[in-house]
């Protein structure tokens, strides 16, 4: 990885798992998105910071398929996923979560849990009739699956409560814990330590460093800057829509235009 | 288990639920037995509730498992009474020799496709645009059964619609074969207290048919009940909670939100004809009036009260509504028309909750709602904390 700062977003990466260009959204008179391109290399956290309002949850929307982008591209692995159906795109491998925490009413922890499992058999109407012992079988190996994810982020106790009793960390784990269950090929995570305290921010941290050791391909958004700082290998800096630079944690940091950014960002 | 364990194991709410169901049937019994309602309308009662619990199943399985709202209950219901009826009916010009089986199928195929035909183009747009237009689908049913009279016959409604069974191989000659049952009249009481007269009526023919009716009911209730309960509680159910609590999260962890809610609005809709079906063969009659809003409206009340989300709940729910649609009819004509003590405000009062029952009726369940809101906003039966599909969890815990 080099420490070079790349003005613009660094477009030549091996392996990319994401690949964004020409992006463009706008909302009525305001441009939300605009012309952004940038690339997620496999194997790697990459940080999305900007002031607030930049537009970074914007672009995770488009990427994800929330919302229709008015120009552009995307690709996840390869694949042109551009104006898809978010349910297509998490198929493809690609995973989000949101920047509130969603709350499943009415269900325990491990069902809400049980939900990211990809390809259930019983999730066919048919199935649970034709098929009942493959449905079991398969139940029986996601609540396995789901117990001991529970466990690896350290809130296996958790697991019968009922999802809606949860502090604002333990959702954020949970949602985390989720989203392996679905067995991303790309973790896009939208401010997974907004509202979380500082020592709980540095476990999530930790987790997530540990799920990209486990192969897991990360882009994370953060508005703080310094919590990136020691995750994310490249930043890549947004500013009103489009990309400002990418380099690494300390190259962006000391450059002058982010700094500007931030605290024009700030002060308007 | 034995009752009593059976009985200490429940929730509280459960515990009151049982007393209720039993405490209403004991009432209904000793009504039966005294004379106070004769056995055929007994069943009638037991019939109409297993009408108004496949309804409420029916709306519980789109707006309880999935949020859909559904404002065309007495259409889809319309959709099984006619189908069922118009085969059937003998002054149907359409009815065919052996038209119960074809209306079952005809209702059954006719709700899913209308269902589907609905829901295709609304259900992609947010959740009020479904509201909307099933309110326009329940006026455009009816108004298709009035104004279609040569084959509804309009307002004047079809008739002559036979028994589940009749023409059956073994069923449907049964009720005139088994023997008529007298019951001598007793009179019981405590001497010198109260005496009253009990039994006292045969159970012929039309009691064996009625009784044979209320089998079907039964037998269908209970196997749709069982078919929700095993959906419900499986993958595929937790899927539909999902998109109820939040349809976004369902669909960024990869689930066809719109395949799902396609599903659960059809199969909602299946079972609501269903409901209508068995009206038809319950009542030997249908007309247009059956499908004013008013029916969709108590529907709405059965799942709400019940507990949106909840199996039992919704069955609890149609019995309540039936207990509240009859017990008014029946109270309207046991209580005395004026107010035996003249007091000046109280005399109107009465007069005129009882001169109108109809009002006083809806005045009843919106009390009940009200009340229910305030002290148990999710119903008096809500689902289960944590709904899996049961073998899952021999290996694990527990
Ligand atoms: N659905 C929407 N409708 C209208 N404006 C929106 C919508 N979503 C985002 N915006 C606007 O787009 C801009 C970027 O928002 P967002 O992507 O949420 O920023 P960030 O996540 O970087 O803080 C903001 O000015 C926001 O108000
Ligand atoms: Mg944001």
């Amino acid at each position: 990885m080099s420490d070079a700062l790349t003005t613009g977003a660094n477009r030549e990466k091996d392996d990319p798992v994401l690949e964004v260009e020409g992006l463009r959204k706008r909302f009525g008179g305001l441009v939300a998105t605009d012309d952004a391109s940038f690339a997620v290399e496999r194997g790697e956290i990459t940080a999305l910071i900007g002031p607030n309002g930049a537009g970074k949850s914007t672009i995770f929307n488009l990427v994800s398929g929330f919302y229709e982008p008015d120009a552009g591209t995307v690709r996840v692995d390869g694949t042109d996923v551009t104006g898809k159906q978010p349910h297509e795109i998490a198929d493809e491998g690609l995973v989000r979560t949101f920047q509130t925490p969603r709350k499943l009413e009415g269900m325990t922890v491990r069902e809400a849990m049980l939900v990211g499992a990809g390809d259930q058999p019983g999730e066919s109407f048919l199935k649970l009739f034709t098929d009942a012992a493959g449905v079991a079988a398969a139940e029986r190996a996601n609540v396995e699956a789901a117990h001991e994810m529970l466990e690896r982020f350290e809130i296996g106790h958790l697991a019968t409560q009922p999802a809606t009793d949860l502090s604002g960390g333990q959702m954020k784990l949970v949602e985390l814990a989720r989203a392996m269950l679905a067995e991303p090929e790309l973790l896009l995570l939208d401010e997974p330590v907004a509202g979380v305290n500082p020592t709980l921010a540095n476990t999530l941290s930790d987790h997530i460093a540990r799920l990209n050791d486990d192969g897991v391909t990360v882009c994370l958004i953060e508005h703080d800057m310094e919590f990136v700082m020691n995750l994310a290998d490249p930043v890549i800096v947004l500013d009103r829509g489009s990309v400002l630079v990418e380099g690494s944690p300390d190259a962006v940091r000391a450059d002058d235009r982010v700094i500007d950014a931030y605290l024009g960002g700030e002060s308007a | 288990m034995s009752l009593r364990e059976r009985y200490g194991g429940m929730t509280r709410a459960e515990q009151g639920v049982s007393l209720f169901v039993c405490g209403f049937t004991a009432l209904l019994v000793v009504a039966l037995l005294t004379g106070g309602l004769t056995p055929s309308y007994t069943l009638y009662l037991a019939g109409l509730t297993g009408m108004y619990v496949l309804l409420s199943l029916g709306l519980n399985a789109q707006w309880g498992y999935t949020g859909l709202i559904n404002f065309s209950v007495a259409a889809f219901f319309g959709l099984g009474a006619y189908g069922a009826a118009l085969v059937t009916a003998s002054n149907s010009p359409l009815a065919i020799p052996g038209g119960v089986l074809v209306g079952l199928v005809l209702a059954v195929v006719g709700s899913a496709v209308v269902a589907t035909a609905i829901a295709i183009p609304t259900l992609r747009l947010r959740a009020d645009y479904l509201a909307i237009a099933s309110l326009g689908l329940a006026e455009v049913v009816r108004q298709i059964v009035l104004n279609q009279r040569d084959w509804t016959n309009g307002s004047g409604g079809l008739r002559g619609i036979p028994d589940v069974f009749a023409g059956w191989p073994v069923l449907g000659p049964l009720p005139g074969e088994l023997p008529g049952l007298q019951f001598a009249e007793y009179a019981v009481g405590i001497p010198g207290l109260f005496r009253i007269r009990v039994l006292g009526f045969t159970l012929g023919e039309p009691f064996w048919t009625d009784l044979l009716n209320f089998v079907a009911v039964v037998v269908f209730v209970a196997a749709v009940y069982l078919l929700l309960r095993r959906v419900h509680r499986s993958p595929w159910g937790r899927v539909l909670r999902t998109i109820r609590s939040d349809e976004e999260l369902a669909s960024a962890l990869g689930k066809d939100t719109y395949a799902f809610k396609l599903q659960s609005f059809v199969l909602g809709s299946v079972v609501m004809a269903l409901g209508g079906v068995f009206y038809a063969y319950l009542v030997a009659y249908v007309d247009p009036g059956d499908l004013e809003p008013i029916n969709t409206f108590y529907v709405w009340i059965a799942v709400i009260l019940g507990g949106s989300g909840s199996n039992r709940g919704a069955m609890f729910g149609g019995f309540v509504v039936v207990a509240i649609r009859e017990g008014t009819r029946f109270a309207s004509d046991i209580l005395p028309a004026r107010l035996p003590v003249d007091v000046p405000v109280l005399v109107d009062v009465y007069g005129a909750i009882v001169s109108d029952f109809g009002s006083t009726r809806l005045l009843i369940v919106g009390l009940l709602i009200v009340l229910v809101m305030r002290l148990r906003p999710e119903g008096v039966l809500p689902p289960q904390r944590e709904l899996l599909w049961p073998s899952a969890l021999e290996e694990t815990d527990e």
